[in-house]
């Protein structure tokens, strides 16, 4: 088993290495990176010709592009000195922020990471008793409602509900149930531990829907998918000719046997919480990874989309590791060796 | 492949045309009422993203101007002398689109013996005119800005016998804003109610279909064309090509979607043509996934050692006898990458890195019925959600009926 996932981390290596290459490149043949600079200097306007060209200096000393002494360095040597620093934890200083992008990264990471488990845990309790009665009802009406239902829930734009949640619960106008804004009523201090949970469910309540509907439909559909699959194997019918009883047959032989490809789609499915969390943690202002990435985006922040990019992909990369190993132990015939 | 749907029937030489494979396909996908009525409101879209000009402007189609100082009585054609390029160019190609499709429809029909080869010929001219002619406007077309109200002109009875779009409201505000049109309920005047800036909600929500849609189809045609290249190869050579590839399809899968176009956003900016190359780039992995599965089948077969044999150039191989065999589950998958692709599109729209405004987009229109949070405009979130929500759930549905009707495990059904 070691042996294994020492060589999967080995295989991750030239596909990481590839995409820094990526983002590196992305980044530095963008059109008017050296003007990058100039954006974030608040008051550049006001700044001294002097004060401004050694900003701008500073600006190229952080993304490689210059050396300490003002020379220009060769794009091969930007990538490795780049490369280099990554590797060594230094991500760079945001433009827009006067702090280290891995601070940053650092508050916000865990934000959006226990969002998205959140998120994860109720689709799979959602998803996963709906897709079996669907299976078991195949081509009955519930089956085709449920169907039905789940691919409008997939098609349901998320900017319509978010925008439409905020609009409708979250506002003096119609019904004010629910916070429009942040993950914390602002007296956190005064309340015991209980209430600090209760006040921070209330608060992702309408974030947690949000970012779950779509899923439900994708992981139920899924689930009946492999259900069935599955219902049709002969081992099924040797355990009904047995005389097993039919919701043993279906939880102990056919549900197990669906498990494989539930932990596959979990790992599959993080990449788009992920990315989703962008809309979501903009809509209900939570400050989230996503959240960060857009504000990067206006403002052009550089190092810190990089890092972003970075991060998630690193994060879904050890998803995918995550989802082997545990296909390995969750199912015999997968040989590791 | 289900062998109902791959054999041919072969019909007596006076008898209607010997069925395909393809038009088995066609048959059986549209079957369900649904899926028709999808597959029309799909076209009713792409035509109104069209022909929305003549729709949905403030400009009459025509007018009188009266005589006045000494200068004669005009007729005047203030819509079509200020069309844009970009409307002329889609008013060209949906021409030529046309003119095939019933060149095809009635030489089927009206001359079974007409040989195929001649009948292409004539596509391609038609092709090649309207490529010319497009080319032509770009080059040589200006876009004119013409702010003048030709309504309050109307009223004030300057211009005469003038004939109105039925929707007569631009998608940009011509008219200094009164405080009287700003957010106002849907009324007589304005069925969809007006937003912040006094627009008209339903013009702008029928020129949106021009973002959406362009941006859909061109993002996804990108797309297809860089994953079937990239499939095509890494199913056909395997060994170096297939390794390097793969791991070039790995990279970019790997980066979340949303993340790896913000970052192609904020760095190349987000003019429409950009947003288009963006989407393409970046969404092509899955297309090539595919074509790789198929390709790695297909080229053990006979028909294909035979193809080689004969010495065909790689590219006929590659595109003419293998690809047409292994698309079909590509096409579905592009059926579904459509509704991506306009779900991203109105999702950057609304957190305002998509097109820039005053172009209309669903998602910019949504962002402004609710911004800021405290006071939101339903009758403004309605009508883009709705639309966006019945175009991608169009999309999908002709994408699961087509994936339904390719399965092999339904074979026997239907």
């Amino acid at each position: 088993m070691t042996s294994y996932i020492i060589r999967r981390l080995l295989l991750m290596v030239p596909t990481l290495l590839g995409m820094t290459f990526m983002l590196f490149a992305v980044v530095r043949f963008a059109p008017g990176l050296r003007e990058a600079g100039q954006a974030n200097v608040v008051q550049g306007m006001m700044q001294s010709k002097q004060a401004q060209k050694q900003e701008q200096m500073l600006v190229a000393l952080r993304l490689h592009l210059v050396d300490k002494n003002g020379h220009p360095i060769s794009l091969p040597m930007q990538y490795l000195l780049w490369l280099k620093s990554t590797c060594e934890g230094h991500l760079g200083t945001s433009l827009e922020y006067p702090e280290p992008v891995l601070k940053l990264i650092e508050q916000r990471l865990p934000v959006t990471l226990t969002i998205n488990l959140i998120s994860m845990i109720v689709i799979y309790l959602v998803a996963v008793p709906g897709g079996l009665l669907a299976a078991v009802n195949r081509d009955r009406l519930f089956d085709r409602g449920y169907g039905l239902m789940s691919l409008a829930l997939y098609s349901l734009p998320m900017i319509w509900v978010g925008s439409s949640l905020l609009g409708f619960f979250a506002n003096p106008e119609f019904f004010n149930w629910f916070p429009a804004a942040g993950l914390h009523a602002t007296n956190t201090q005064s309340m015991d531990f209980f209430q600090y949970i209760g006040d921070y469910f209330y608060h992702i309540t309408m974030p947690i829907v949000c970012s779950t509907y779509a899923g439900f439909a994708f992981l139920s559909k899924q689930v009946r998918g492999s259900i069935l699959d599955n219902l049709g194997q002969d081992y099924i019918r040797t355990a009904r000719a047995k005389g097993v009883k039919g919701s043993t047959v279906m939880l102990r032989h056919v549900f197990r046997n669906s498990l494989l490809t539930l932990i596959t789609l979990t790992g599959m499915s993080l990449p788009g919480l992920l990315g989703g969390s962008v809309i979501v943690e903009q809509i209900f202002s939570i400050d989230g990874m996503g959240r960060l990435a857009y504000t990067a985006t206006l403002a052009r922040d550089l190092p810190v989309i990089q890092t972003v990019a970075l991060i998630g992909s690193v994060l879904t990369l050890l998803s995918y590791l995550a989802v082997d190993i545990c296909y390995a132990m969750a199912d015999p015939r997968v040989s590791y060796a | 492949m289900p062998d109902a749907l791959t054999s041919t029937v072969r019909m007596p030489e006076n008898g209607p045309p010997p069925q395909t494979f393809w038009s088995r396909v066609r048959a059986r996908v549209f079957r369900p009422w649904m899926v028709k009525f999808c597959a029309s409101y799909i076209v009713l879209v792409c035509l109104i993203a069209v022909f929305v000009p003549f729709l949905a402007t403030g400009k009459p189609y025509t007018c009188i101007v009266p005589a006045h100082h000494g200068v004669p009585m005009q007729r005047k054609y203030p819509l079509f002398r200020d069309l844009t390029s970009v409307s002329w160019v889609l008013l060209v190609v949906t021409g030529a689109l046309a003119v095939q499709g019933s060149c095809v429809f009635f030489t089927r029909r009206l001359m079974p013996d007409m040989r195929r080869r001649r009948r292409r010929v004539w596509l391609a001219v038609v092709t090649v005119a309207a490529v010319i002619a497009s080319g032509l406007i770009v080059a040589l077309h200006h876009n004119r800005l013409d702010a003048t109200n030709y309504r309050s002109l109307a009223a004030h009875e300057k211009i005469t016998h003038a004939i109105f779009a039925p929707i007569p409201w631009g998608y940009a505000a011509m008219e200094p804003l009164s405080k009287n049109l700003i957010n106002k309920l849907p009324s007589q005047q304005h069925w969809l109610g007006t937003d912040g800036e006094g627009r008209d909600v339903l013009s702008r929500l029928l020129w949106s279909t021009r973002v959406a849609m362009g941006i859909g189809f061109i993002s996804q045609f990108i797309a297809l064309a860089i994953g079937v290249v990239v499939g095509s190869m890494t199913g056909y050579f395997s060994g170096i090509v297939d390794i390097l590839l793969m791991r070039l399809v790995e990279i970019v899968e790997s980066v979340p979607l949303f993340f790896l176009i913000l970052t192609f956003v904020a760095i190349y900016g987000r003019h429409i043509f950009y947003i288009m190359v963006i989407l393409g780039v970046t969404g092509w992995t899955g297309y090539a996934r595919l074509l790789r599965g198929e390709f790695l089948h297909l080229r053990q077969l006979d028909y294909v050692t035979a193809a080689q044999a004969s010495g065909l150039p790689l590219w006929r191989v590659l595109f003419r006898h293998i690809l047409p065999n292994g698309v079909t589950p590509v096409l579905v998958s592009a059926s579904f990458g459509l509704a991506g692709a306009v779900t991203i599109e109105s999702s950057l729209s609304y957190l305002g890195v998509g097109v820039r405004p005053p172009t209309p987009s669903w998602g910019q229109m949504l962002n402004a019925a609710g911004n800021p949070a405290t006071v939101f405009h339903w009758w403004q979130a309605l009508g883009p959600g709705m639309m966006l929500f019945i175009t991608v759930l169009a999309f999908n549905i002709v994408g699961e009926s087509f994936r339904d009707t390719l399965d092999p495990r339904n074979a026997g059904a239907g």
